[in-house]
């Protein structure tokens, strides 16, 4: 029998890597974990105080990926898409999805860290630097509570942290003497970490270069992923409610609703979405969630249309009709009788939504009116590359290339299902 | 003069040149409404939208006076309904204040840079049709090749492409890398003392890149529709009695395939210019050209208001007119979509 490659393949090649690349962030975070447990039990209402959005993703990260094996093992009856061939477009898109849910793992930068300026702007890919790290001031007793916060420190890393000095080259006489750029500075070795009477000296390496900042472009670029791929679930969601609904009542109720709905459809397909979704975003600020919105409801319109189109043609079948005899309700008409009827279209129509909606974001981003200003994003990144385009090609290229590859897995995995589910297209 | 269409083998419609008008009147009146609640739009989201309302019209940098006859125009002091009416009667007049920057009508502000990006998009969209569809003859006639699958996958590739991330690689690799055009502008510095030819060359040499970021995925749509409808020709029972009855290849092409391939290209025409106006509005920023995308764009980053509205009203005016005319031709060609229109 002839060996194909599956799915499953692939997402135990990107387990197995994580493990081996990653394995120390990985025993940082496990050890984070029992920490955290451990303060659970012993200091309860400290434990809800430290609770932030960073240590619960972070958690949840590791967690998934602990019992991934055995939610496969477990479900692997269930999951049947993972056993489909593998291709190009569909390894992207499970790529792009893996990171979404592991990028914790994937990289421990703060995307947003920046020190030291003059040592870290615009380096250019696979560049490395030195980190000094600062000797913090040693406690020999302490409670469970402060040993858990140095670990979460150490861990789960800040946005600034002023114990950690990056420099072109390093010295080390009896002094420590370090250079940052044309700056000469000196440090006596007793304020710096000390590994077996060294100071604890290390190369940090910049996968991808860094930006204007002295950010790292593979950290930002993988928190980027995390939003676009947010942004794009976020409104295809809100689309895929509001068009179902829509649909469901034009179709079903007919009449004076449809009429109204048709043409409040056709009022929303005629006019240039993006600039409506411009002024919207003008007049009232824009938030990740506002810009979530605003794309959810400037996408439901074909989908109101395929909904609405398949509700008037099943309305008179008689499976519908028997459902209406024994007395569901209409949402239980909705959810059960016409949802799995009509399902094939709608998720071929979501696939292509997906792409538009995280095109959108990017291009919001770009224009300086999407989530850009609060978080990493593919669109801002371009767009502060463009400004350093004679300097730095990388800051355009690596987030360009993301945008691409992921719109064109989005469309061509759309085409593909398209193609199974309606086999006479494939001509 | 009366047209007979056959639309199916029972049914005979038949288009008098009085419904004919009923019709076109009938779009009419439907595209008076979209504008009408596009304008109703407008003004409920300016007035749902945080921070006081009467600001969005009259701001600081004017002067007492000006604000004032601006705050009677639009009756800032009266009830809301009454406000509505006065942003009706002013957008109907085409009266929508004083953009804060400019400190000159909005309307004025707007036809200025309007005409930038009329013609920028009409250049595009001849641009788009015309690589389309000999692109599209091209791959036709070499049916199953290399050639013809590559060509479909690049397509879709282009197509994947967003404007921006395209126009900046196009900026790196023609303006950075080999120097060969502008970065960004609409003229040269020096563009006063050519001739009258030496400007035209001057302005297209500008507008080179900024064309290519924003036909390359209409040109990608565009042939994606003429290819099917194309294909879709080419596999009638009327075309295989033409090749058996020896008709050539090339008029087969010329008089039988594309008249029929293009229909489906008339009704995306229209949809396209929206896509285009988008599309435009990015391009327009990535290349610093003065129209009306970086306008909206500008006048937002700056709290301008009022310009604000202006660019997104005319937006969707051009958008309204646009697709009455794509209906209106789109009927010229095939007379059996009248009959939808009537009902």
């Amino acid at each position: 029998m002839k060996f194909k490659l599956k799915i499953i393949h692939w997402l135990t090649l990107l387990w197995l890597l994580l493990i081996v690349f990653q394995h120390e962030v990985l025993f940082q975070y496990l050890s984070l974990w029992f920490g955290y447990a451990k303060l659970f039990f012993v200091d309860f209402s400290e434990a809800i105080d430290v609770l932030s959005l960073k240590l619960v993703n972070v958690i949840l990260s590791l967690k998934l990926f602990v019992f991934l094996p055995a939610l496969y093992i477990i479900f692997r009856k269930k999951w049947i898409f993972l056993q489909g061939n593998l291709n190009f477009s569909y390894a992207l898109l499970s790529l792009l999805i893996w990171i979404l849910i592991f990028a914790p793992i994937i990289t421990d930068e703060n995307p947003e860290f920046s020190k030291n300026l003059a040592v870290t702007k615009l380096l250019p890919p696979f560049s490395s630097v030195k980190i000094l790290h600062l000797a913090g001031e040693l406690e020999s007793s302490q409670s469970e509570k402060e040993k858990f916060h140095m670990r979460l420190n150490q861990t789960v890393k800040p946005a600034f942290n002023e114990r950690i000095i990056f420099a072109d080259s390093v010295i080390v006489s009896e002094s420590v003497v370090y250079f940052q750029k044309t700056q000469k500075s000196e440090l006596q070795k007793n304020e710096l970490l000390l590994k077996n009477g060294e100071p604890f000296i290390q190369n940090k390496y910049f996968l991808l270069g860094t930006d204007e900042y002295g950010r790292d472009s593979f950290a930002r670029l993988i928190y980027g992923t995390r939003i676009s791929l947010f942004v794009g679930f976020g409104a295809v969601v809100l689309s895929f409610i509001i068009g179902i609904i829509l649909g469901f009542i034009a179709g079903y109720s007919g009449g004076i609703f449809d009429t109204v709905l048709n043409r409040f459809t056709e009022l929303f397909l005629s006019f240039p979405v993006i600039y409506l979704i411009v002024l919207i975003l003008a007049l009232f600020g824009s938030s990740l969630f506002s810009v979530i919105i605003v794309l959810g409801i400037s996408g439901w319109m074909t989908l109101f249309k395929i909904v609405r189109g398949e509700v008037v043609s099943i309305k008179q079948r008689d499976f519908l009709i028997s459902a209406e005899s024994i007395g569901l309700k209409k949402s239980q008409l909705l959810a059960k009788e016409i949802l799995p009827v009509i399902l094939a279209p709608v998720i071929v129509n979501l696939v292509f939504l997906f792409s538009n909606v995280i095109l959108a974001e990017a291009a919001l981003s770009y224009l300086g009116l999407g989530t850009g200003n609060l978080y990493p994003s593919w669109g801002a990144m371009i767009n502060s590359g463009q400004e350093y385009i004679y300097k730095a090609w990388w800051m355009i290229a690596f987030p360009g290339a993301a945008l691409i590859l992921t719109l064109f897995a989005a469309n061509s995995s759309g085409r593909r299902i398209n193609k199974i589910i309606n086999p006479r297209l494939d001509k | 003069m009366e047209i007979a269409i056959k639309n199916s083998p029972e049914k005979l419609f038949i288009a008098t040149e009085k419904q004919t008008g009923k019709a076109f009147a009938k779009r009419f009146l439907t595209s008076l409404i979209t504008l009408f609640l596009l304008v109703s739009l407008i003004f409920v989201f300016v007035r749902l939208s945080p921070g006081d309302p009467t600001k969005k019209y009259v701001s600081a940098q004017l002067s007492p006076e000006l604000s004032q006859k601006i705050s009677e125009k639009f009756m800032l002091d009266k009830p809301v309904i009454e406000q509505y009416f006065a942003f009706l009667l002013n957008s109907v007049k085409g009266d929508l204040g004083v953009s804060y920057n400019f400190r000159q009508p909005v309307m004025k502000v707007v036809w200025e840079y309007f005409s930038f990006t009329l013609v920028f998009s009409t250049l595009s969209i001849f641009l788009q049709i015309i690589f389309s569809f000999s692109l599209a003859i091209f791959v036709a006639r070499r049916k199953n090749t290399f050639l013809n699958k590559a060509v479909s996958d690049f397509s879709l590739f282009i197509y994947s492409i967003p404007s921006f991330v395209l126009g900046v690689f196009l900026i790196y690799l023609f303006s950075v890398v080999l120097n060969l055009f502008p970065i960004s502008g609409l003229k040269s510095l020096d563009y006063d003392s050519f001739s009258f030819w030496g400007k035209i060359l001057d302005q297209a040499w500008h507008l080179a890149l900024p064309l290519i970021t924003l036909s390359a995925a209409g040109t990608a749509m565009f042939y994606k529709y003429i290819k099917e409808g194309m294909d879709d020709v080419l596999h009638q029972s009327y075309i295989l009695n033409l090749r058996s009855s020896g008709v050539k290849e090339k008029v087969i092409l010329k008089k039988h395939v594309i008249p029929n391939a293009i229909s489906p290209l008339i009704s995306v025409a229209g949809i396209e210019l929206g896509v285009l106006l988008g599309g435009a509005l990015i391009t327009e920023v990535i290349f610093s050209l003065p129209g009306m995308g970086r306008l909206t764009v500008n006048s937002i980053l700056t709290r301008d208001y009022p310009l604000i509205i202006g660019c997104v009203l005319t937006a969707g005016i051009v958008m309204i007119i646009a697709n009455y005319l794509a209906d209106i031709i789109k009927i010229k060609f095939d007379k059996r979509l009248l009959k939808g229109l009537l009902n």
